[in-house]
């Protein structure tokens, strides 16, 4: 599969090139060199946010409020 | 490989013509949208609160079925066509479910906007839910079975394609993009049939006259047999994004392609036995079947954590490739500058925001606190109304030129579009789901009560109320952008040349990984069937011996059905 590497100059400089690959890869990182921590890393905070809220909703705004009518 | 659009002209029309349909309705729904936000705030009342429903009713079905679907059917046939890399079987196939998706759109939208008119008769005014005993014209179910019809055929077209391919490369795993598109069909199939059977054998029969009644409770469990896995038609088309493109815009590769394999499958097998948790507060139903669908909710969170997991490994990838480094500093080598990809991660963000207020409506017992409140509908704008409305605009911006044959417009506009929707977003789905919790409730005019105060625990209800309306005075510039770009694109006003044709990089750990067995559809659908019946059997039948398939009045038919009721009871004696 071909992939043109040549852009002709357009005044709009976002649009060129359209490609990140064609430009910006440093190095090729592989299966086994690939280690996700920024991931994990995130992945901790977004739990630990939706730990608290849980936690907030239930003792506040749940139990602090009186019995529903339904 | 070329630009899809000279290699398959006639899909690639078909493409577009499905997301202009597409986008005509996003335009329309949008506006009615900022009338209503608008109304009930209080800022400006341009209707009557009697013609509110209409308006709502418009967004809804604008919104939720057409804008989604027919953008989702669009993106299914390009990624259809590519990925297997051969025609549509039979175009004149294709054309037709297309122009029967239209047809019923028309059907619908009549009624609906006969609302409008004094002078006729002639209404719809009966929400997205079209909860019996709310009456609509005929012509508005009529078109909602003819457009559901024009999906299903969709599918028929896509899995001939498969097929056929099949024949010719015995042995080969089924390309991931096809993959994704036929386990969400399967999923929609059995999904649909829900809604299809509330409507071609209830509510329509009783709007034409033919029966005497509904049990509204029925029409209404099958409404929501159908209306929880809808929300994962829209989905999985998003969740394909998420996986296939994002991380090749993010300078990456996808990180495993049997565990996004894996992640349809689960979906095509949990989906719908669920739509009870939106009857929580239904009398009628027993907690029992309540709290097996809150079970059935929790274990569907599953496949949306292995997403989360999977997309953003791969964007990381991305970054790292791009020489980022760090726990959190790598987010700073990613294209921001591009809008596809920043709409996407935005989009993403949103919907990570919208796991936690999901898993409030989910809880029984939360869902008290919340239920038919604005809080319902601040989580719903960050579902479908971004990750799945703000996936598929940023997309459009990387993939508008693979079906039109030229670049966008300009993607500096496309970056200033993406951001104010989601600022918009961030200030209506907050005060949203605030009011929410001060009791206020969603579907209604005038929300302002005599002798009733809302109490916000921070700020005031009044500047909750300023923030949606702001909000939504975003969100429709937001559109009116996306709008105008999308035209300056479609008819190249910029005289922009063809886009280099690219490909997608293939996932870190590829389909070789995949267990056979994940192809064996078959299985999957058995087993998704199986605890539909499992989840769904009991309840209607409780449902139905509790009043009836056709409510209490006694036709002809109401009576042979009285007669299938005693067959219920005497299979499942135990129901009261
Ligand atoms: C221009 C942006 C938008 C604005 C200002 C907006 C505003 C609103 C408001 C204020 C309501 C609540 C009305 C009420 O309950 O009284 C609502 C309901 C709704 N919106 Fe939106 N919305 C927007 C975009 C979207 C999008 C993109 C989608 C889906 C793709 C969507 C789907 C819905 C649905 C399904 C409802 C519920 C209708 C019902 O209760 O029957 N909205 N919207
Ligand atoms: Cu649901």
């Amino acid at each position: 599969m071909s992939s043109g590497t040549e852009h002709e100059a357009s005044p709009d400089t976002l649009d060129e090139p359209d490609d990140v690959w064609e430009v910006d890869i440093e190095k090729q990182i592989g299966h086994d060199e690939y280690d996700p921590v920024g991931t994990l890393s995130l992945i901790t905070v977004y739990f630990l946010i939706i730990a608290f809220l849980w936690v907030f909703m239930y003792f506040v705004e749940f139990l602090g409020r009186g019995p529903t009518v339904v | 490989m070329g630009v899809f659009a000279h290699e398959y002209p006639n899909e690639a029309g078909i493409v577009r013509a499905a997301l202009a349909s597409s986008f005509v309705a996003l335009l329309l729904g949008g506006v009615m949208g900022l009338i209503q936000a608008l109304h009930r705030t209080g800022y400006v009342q341009v209707i009557d609160d009697s013609t509110y429903y209409t308006v709502l009713t418009l967004h809804g079905v604008s919104l939720a079925i057409l804008f989604s679907i027919f953008f989702l059917v669009g993106f299914f046939q390009w990624a259809v066509t590519d990925s297997l890399d051969r025609p549509s079987e039979d175009i004149r196939f294709t054309k037709l479910w297309y122009a029967l998706m239209v047809l019923g759109s028309i059907m619908a939208a009549v009624p609906i906007l006969g609302g409008f008119i004094d002078q006729t008769e002639i209404s719809a005014d009966v929400l997205f839910t079209f909860y019996a005993p709310l009456e609509a014209h005929p012509l508005f179910y009529a078109g909602l079975a003819v457009f559901i019809i024009g999906t299903w055929l969709a599918g028929i077209d896509w899995f001939r394609s498969w097929w056929a391919w099949k024949q010719k490369n015995r042995g080969e795993k089924t390309p991931l993009r096809t993959f994704m598109v036929l386990t969400t069909m399967l999923m929609w199939y059995l999904a649909s049939a829900g809604v299809a059977i509330a409507v071609i054998f209830f509510l329509l029969p009783w709007q034409l006259g033919l029966v005497g009644g509904v049990n509204p409770l029925l029409t209404r469990t099958l409404f929501w047999f159908f209306g929880h896995p809808v929300v994962y038609f829209w989905l999985m088309p998003v969740y394909m994004m998420w996986y296939v493109i994002l991380p090749k815009l993010a300078g990456g590769r996808l990180f495993s392609d049997p565990l996004a394999r894996i992640v349809f499958v689960l979906f095509l097998v949990l989906s719908v036995p669920t739509g009870i948790h939106h009857q929580y507060v239904d009398p009628g139903i027993s907690e029992g079947f309540k709290f097996l669908a809150m079970t059935n909710t929790m274990f569907l969170l599953l496949p949306s954590l292995l997403t989360a997991f999977t997309v953003v490994a791969s964007i990381e990838h991305g970054a790292r490739q791009r020489g980022g480094s760090g726990y959190f500093r790598w987010l700073t080598d990613l294209p921001w500058n591009r809008p596809a990809f920043t709409g996407m991660a935005l989009a993403a963000l949103m919907f990570a925001a919208a796991g936690f207020s999901g898993m409030v409506n989910a809880g029984m017992n939360f869902n008290y606190l919340v239920h038919n409140t604005l809080w319902i509908v601040g989580h719903f704008h960050l579902t479908v109304g971004t990750a799945v409305a703000l996936s598929f605009m940023a997309s459009t911006y990387w993939f508008l030129p693979k079906i039109t044959g030229h670049k966008v417009f300009s993607k500096r506009l496309g970056l200033v579009q993406v951001v104010v929707w989601f600022i918009g977003m961030v200030f209506m789905s907050n005060a949203m789901h605030r009011i929410g919790l001060a009791g206020e409730p969603r579907r209604t005019a005038d929300p302002f009560y005599d002798g009733v105060t809302f109490e916000t625990s921070l700020g005031t209800i009044s500047e909750l109320h300023a923030q949606i309306a702001l909000g939504s005075v975003l969100l429709v510039v937001s559109l009116l952008l996306f709008a105008a770009h999308i035209l300056l694109s479609w008819f190249n006003f910029a005289d922009k040349d063809a886009p280099t044709p690219d490909t997608i990089p293939p996932a870190l750990s590829g389909p070789e990984h995949a267990p056979a067995v994940l192809e064996n559809f078959r299985l999957w659908t058995a087993i998704a069937i199986g605890l539909i019946l499992l989840t769904y059997t009991l309840p209607i039948a409780a449902i139905v011996s509790g009043n009836g398939w056709f409510g209490p009045v006694t036709t002809f038919i109401g009576d042979t059905s009285s007669f299938l009721t005693g067959l219920f009871h005497a299979v499942f004696g135990v129901i009261p």
